[in-house]
């Protein structure tokens, strides 16, 4: 790309955050000598969703109908996809009760109260329009902002990661918070990239850059690891759900434990 | 026939809303705030979750004051079992709270308000001439990333704060860090408040029965724990009464529900704060205070942004007292067990646009009930009102202008959209 790359940062329903994070980025002044920005509405007044660009960073999980319109037309008019954060990639936290109807759910919110807009249950971009790559978290770490973006500028092409957050806590040598302390920690099928953050104050990963991809998260031996532990079916969905509960194979997987064992 | 006059997106907001002004014969016949953001439905996702799970998710409602979730949920779910947190804890809470007041405040003047004033559609592009005011609002909203990010693992959506402390505390040598930054960033925050005096206030949305709502500060200094919310009207209610005080209703053009205290709009922020708390400032801020009383007035929404500036001042110079605090008393352990048990608990804090209100009760170990009202979903109803008068005022200029200046209306507000959105009663 040798002029002035341009780029939209368009926001379904979310918390903010991935633009938010973006948007803190020192380098991002730096940056922006190489980018045009045609649609930013956290930034720039000067925006118009229909306008053109090379990269489309998409925020936010599909949440209504009008939001389906808006992604087809951002896939119509950008070069490449960017699926941004746990919400588009993965329909976020809001997909956690994605079993229940959305009546049900609506009717606890906003009793027989009416809007005009038409709302639906939260589910990732990809179940609309082609995502030619994806940025992880809850939010994105900075640097997997500038690795993305510095990658397309250079006109290659980004890579995946696909390994486990494990690794990288290994790496920081950290007491292993699921063996050592016996919480129920997600780091052993979540997508690597935070440099272990929450696993480095001792906390337990809660899995927010989503299950490792290309059928390597093993559900099935880390449900193993907490049935161990004590914790029934149900818990360990409710927690493995969080951030995966779009996952095709989750369920199936934990369910192969339950029926070994019993 | 009169087309309507709309912003269907409103710009440098955090979330999605719009601007509909519908003219009829007699000038303005109605002015709404749409609110597209779609639903998320938290207090209904979470309800018979663990209460620990609940927690980590609760925050995601809103990046800009994830902290400020974070910590009301928490000390809601800790009231809710009965647990009180040690005075060292609520000092660091404190602590973390102040890095996402300073960091907000800061992208919210800078980034967000500044550039309507200087005449600019993007904060970036100001870089050219106003090279020294994108510098300093870096360096301010980095120290209070950096609070968060050493307390609490990182600026947005913290999993290190949690039910009786913090997995892990930072160094005593970051704290001295935390520290030496803080007092670099101190004539920092005094220059914004002399910048944003100068701005304008526009009168054309001073409105006399302008209601305030703010914590009445558990420290006795002002701050944003507390156990009563102050009314400017001279009303009082412990925040176990919230759900009396303050009524909702369900509006068709927006997935947010519209707040009400005594059938009357109300507003929450930092405005509010001054306007219930100034007397409990302290240093340089309560100077500050002294010299600048007349922007900071009670019926004008404008006088919002200037108050934030006044807060940064503030609290700069209470996060250095705290960190004294914390210094004296290291080493800290910290964490406590809590045991968990059945209860109902209700915390409201001060989050860096205004009154957050939790009430979660707990049942073997569960969410068996949550009630989330966030500041911007109590400051809709006022918005809206600000709005109109603006619109009442101006309907006749150039339809750009109008909207321009109804944009800057729902600014002063510093809503926060997507926070405001799946905000009930179950």
């Amino acid at each position: 790309m040798g002029r002035k790359a341009k780029i939209g940062f368009y926001a379904l329903t979310s918390c903010y955050g991935c633009q938010l994070q973006f948007a803190m980025m020192d380098e991002l002044v730096q940056a922006l000598e190489n980018l045009g920005i045609e649609c930013w509405f956290m930034i720039e007044r000067d925006s118009d969703e229909d306008r053109n660009v090379d990269i489309a960073f998409i925020e936010g999980s599909v949440s209504t109908e009008e939001e389906v319109e808006l992604i087809k037309k951002i896939r119509e008019k950008a070069k490449i996809v960017v699926a941004v954060g746990s919400c588009a990639v993965h329909g976020g936290v809001q997909s956690w009760e994605k079993d229940k109807s959305l009546e049900e759910l609506w009717k606890i919110v906003y009793g027989d109260g009416r809007v005009k807009f038409k709302p639906k249950m939260a589910e990732p971009i990809s179940n609309y329009i082609k995502v030619d790559y994806n940025v992880y978290g809850c939010p994105p770490e900075r640097r997997d902002f500038l690795y993305a973006l510095g990658t397309f500028l250079v006109g290659s092409w980004p890579e995946d990661i696909d390994y486990p957050v494990c690794v990288e806590c290994r790496l920081r040598g950290n007491p292993c918070v699921l063996i050592e302390k016996g919480e129920p920690c997600l780091g052993p099928i979540t997508r690597a990239g935070c440099d272990a953050r929450c696993p480095s104050y001792g906390i337990a990963c809660i899995g927010c850059r989503g299950a490792i991809g290309y059928d390597v998260a093993w559900f099935d031996s880390l449900a193993k690891t907490f049935k161990e532990k004590g914790l029934t079916k149900m818990e360990i969905l409710e927690r493995m759900r969080i951030f995966n509960a779009h996952n095709q194979k989750l369920e199936e997987m934990v369910d192969k434990i339950f029926e070994e064992g019993e | 026939m009169y087309i309507p006059i709309t912003v269907d997106h409103i710009a440098r907001v955090e979330g999605k809303g719009g601007i509909e002004i519908v003219m009829g014969d007699e000038g303005v016949k109605e002015v709404k705030l749409n609110i597209i953001e779609g639903p998320r439905f938290f207090e209904a996702i979470t309800i018979g979750k663990k209460l620990e799970e609940a927690l980590a998710v609760y925050p995601r409602i809103c990046s800009f004051c994830s902290a400020a979730h974070k910590l009301t949920a928490v000390e809601a779910a800790e009231k809710a079992v009965g647990f009180t947190p040690r005075e060292e804890i609520q000092d660091l809470r404190d602590l973390l709270y102040i890095g996402d007041m300073i960091e907000s405040h800061a992208l919210h003047l800078y980034l967000l308000v500044l550039p309507d004033y200087l005449g600019y559609s993007n904060p970036l592009s100001m870089l050219d001439r106003y090279g020294k005011e994108i510098e300093y609002a870096m360096a301010l909203k980095n120290i209070g990333a950096k609070i968060m990010d050493y307390l609490a693992s990182r600026p947005i959506h913290q999993e290190n704060a949690i039910m009786g402390g913090f997995g892990k505390l930072p160094t005593r040598a970051q704290f001295e860090e935390l520290r030496e930054g803080l007092k670099k960033v101190l004539p920092m925050a005094e220059h914004t408040v002399e910048l944003f005096s100068k701005l304008e206030q526009y009168k054309e949305v001073e409105d006399r029965d302008m209601i305030h709502m703010a914590i009445k500060p558990r420290s006795g200094v002002y701050g944003i724990f507390g156990d009563y919310v102050k009314v400017s009207d001279g009303f009082e209610f412990p925040v176990e009464d919230y759900q009396k005080h303050i009524i909702e209703r369900v509006v068709e053009h927006s997935f947010a529900k519209h707040s009400f205290y005594r059938d009357k709009p109300f507003m929450v922020g930092a405005i509010s704060r001054i306007v219930n708390n100034a007397d409990l400032l302290y240093g340089r801020a309560k100077e500050l205070y002294a010299q600048y009383k007349d922007i900071l007035r009670y019926d004008n929404c404008f006088a919002n942004n200037f108050a934030q500036a006044l807060e940064l001042v503030y609290f700069i110079e209470r996060a250095l007292d705290i960190i004294g605090d914390i210094l004296a008393k290291w080493p800290i352990k910290p964490r406590d067990r809590v045991e968990i048990k059945d209860g109902r608990g209700v915390s409201i804090t001060e989050a860096p646009r205004g009154l957050v209100a939790y009430t979660i009760e707990v049942k073997d170990g569960r969410v068996a009930y949550a009630d989330i009202i966030t500041p911007t979903a109590m400051n809709l109803a006022i918005m809206e009102r600000h709005v109109r008068m603006m619109a009442e005022k101006h309907y006749q200029d150039d339809p750009e202008r109008l909207k321009y200046l109804t944009e800057m209306t729902v600014r002063a507000y510093d809503p926060c959209i997507s926070c405001s959105v799946h905000v009930v009663r179950i």
